[in-house]
């Protein structure tokens, strides 16, 4: 097996605010080679880093907007965040925990900080991804999994280095979760100061690895800092990690769906056609309606 | 070199050389404005025409009691400009805002009059869209004085497929001249006939 090495490692972009509640880096697809094409499956990266939120007594977060064509993954670090969306679903996304949102055909939701949360604000972190879905199955139903605290799979790493929080996919034959259209792996590792962990994935699968906390060693040479993402090549199927202090490592790795990408705004499908009739099916209440 | 949508929009509509193309787009000047600042304030005279390379412009005048009415929304490849305010060097009625951080080229009277006598086929193309822009404003017109709101908005929607992902209800309302109550009974009407979940 070949050691799979880092193709490069990026500092966070300058943030902004989506909404008045998310306050983001974005990784993917705005940095230079963190494009759709290249990261696909995973088509978009939006990292609120730890921001301090004052109290408030309206929520702050998103309004209404459509989604359709992918999934969306939002991972709760710190703070909590109430969703709802137009097929009547809805609920609350707590530290720690995960909700992993198909759009599929179509869907309107809105996103914000959780009511009690918000009047007493505090730090607020979380990141949210969309994964891409294949063709055959952009035009699936709606429906949310969500994964709780005590829904997540756990792998105790060795000598007491922590922990593997696995989400999706699997870690050493644990599986996560969080079902998946493509194949994926996606989890939090959680390592003491000094602690280890090996990953193997196919050399062909699109890996990255997000520093939430603290800062790790990848095969014992490149250091990543808190906050930076780090490419992976590929170049081979196996690396190790070791933290240099405390750190939370957002783990992801995906096949490539391979297939053509037409994106605007919410919608990703395949063709400039299909995108257009993803506008038309919004603007004609096909979606639903939300408040 | 990077490609300009402006570039796009000349080739596909003058019959010139790319040579020259490329001249008249280096003639023109590029600015860029930030969310939520204004190329144009009612009362300036609208010198300019503008091409929207990225983001998104309105054009809007304020009433007597404050009211703001969106006379049009520009977004990437559109041209904007106040053709009352720039043929009688008049102050115009309306604001220009740029609702999105906004590239432009800008074209004033000296280019264009420099370029007529470059490019032969530049008056006729003017033409073209002096006629094009009667005519959507004849269309506006009627539908303002006889569509329903719904067959507004289906109008708006069709013209402006992603405006409503880009700009606050209250704004494509005050467009089609309805109140946001109204535009919202519309989207909730079309929505009880369209949506049909999980089918």
């Amino acid at each position: 097996m070949k050691t799979k090495n880092i193709d490069f490692i990026v500092a966070p972009n300058p943030p902004h605010f989506v909404g008045d509640g998310f306050r983001v880096h974005n990784f993917i697809p705005s940095v230079p080679k963190l494009d759709m094409q290249n990261m696909d499956p995973f088509i978009m990266m939006d990292y609120n880093s730890k921001y301090n939120f004052p109290p408030a007594d309206k929520p702050r977060g998103v309004g209404v907007h459509p989604h359709k064509g992918f999934e969306t993954v939002t991972i709760a670090y710190k703070g909590k965040v109430a969703h709802h969306d137009s097929s009547g679903g809805g609920g609350v996304i707590g530290e720690g925990e995960i909700q992993w949102m198909t759009a599929g055909k179509g869907v309107l939701h809105k996103e914000y900080h959780e009511e009690e949360w918000s009047k007493t604000g505090g730090e607020f972190q979380m990141v949210q991804l969309w994964v891409n879905l294949p063709k055959k199955d952009k035009s699936t139903d709606a429906k949310y999994q969500a994964v709780k605290y005590d829904q997540i799979s756990r792998v105790e790493l060795p000598k007491n280095g922590g922990n593997i929080e696995v989400i999706a996919g699997e870690y050493n034959g644990t599986k996560g979760a969080a079902s998946t259209f493509s194949p994926i792996h996606m989890m939090n590792a959680k390592l003491k100061k000094g602690g280890k962990a090996e990953f193997n994935f196919p050399a062909n699968y699109t890996t990255t690895l997000l520093l939430i906390e603290g800062s790790i060693k990848v095969n014992g040479s490149e250091e990543i800092a808190t906050d930076h993402l780090a490419l992976m090549a590929r170049d081979g199927e196996h690396f190790k990690i070791e933290a240099t202090e405390e750190a939370v490592v957002l783990v992801l790795s995906g096949e490539p769906i391979n297939e053509p990408i037409a994106a605007h705004g919410p919608f990703v499908m395949n063709t400039r056609d299909e995108l257009v009739k993803a506008f038309n099916d919004f603007n004609n209440g096909k979606f639903g309606e939300l408040n | 070199m990077q490609e300009y949508r402006f570039l796009d929009f000349l080739t596909t509509n003058i019959a010139a050389d790319q040579a020259v193309l490329n001249h008249l787009l280096n003639q023109c000047k590029r600015k860029s404005y930030k969310k939520g600042s204004f190329l144009i304030f009612s009362g300036d005279i609208c010198e300019y025409i503008f091409f929207i390379e990225k983001g998104l412009l309105r054009q809007y005048s304020i009433d007597n009691k404050g009211k703001e009415h969106i006379l049009q929304f520009a977004p990437e490849g559109w041209l904007l400009n106040d053709r009352e305010s720039m043929s009688l060097k008049k102050g115009s009625k309306f604001n220009i805002e740029a609702l999105e951080d906004t590239d432009v080229f800008i074209l004033d009277q000296e280019i264009m009059d420099k370029l007529e006598q470059e490019i032969p086929n530049l008056s006729e193309f003017n033409k073209e869209l002096l006629n094009n822009h009667i005519r959507q404003l004849q269309n506006r017109v009627n539908l303002l004085l006889s569509a329903t709101a719904e067959e507004r908005y289906l109008s708006f929607v069709k013209m402006y497929p992603d405006i409503l992902l880009r700009v606050p209800q209250w704004m494509v309302a005050s467009y089609l001249g309805i109140t946001p109550e109204s535009l919202s009974r519309v989207r909730k009407e079309l929505a009880s006939k369209n949506f049909k979940p999980n089918s």
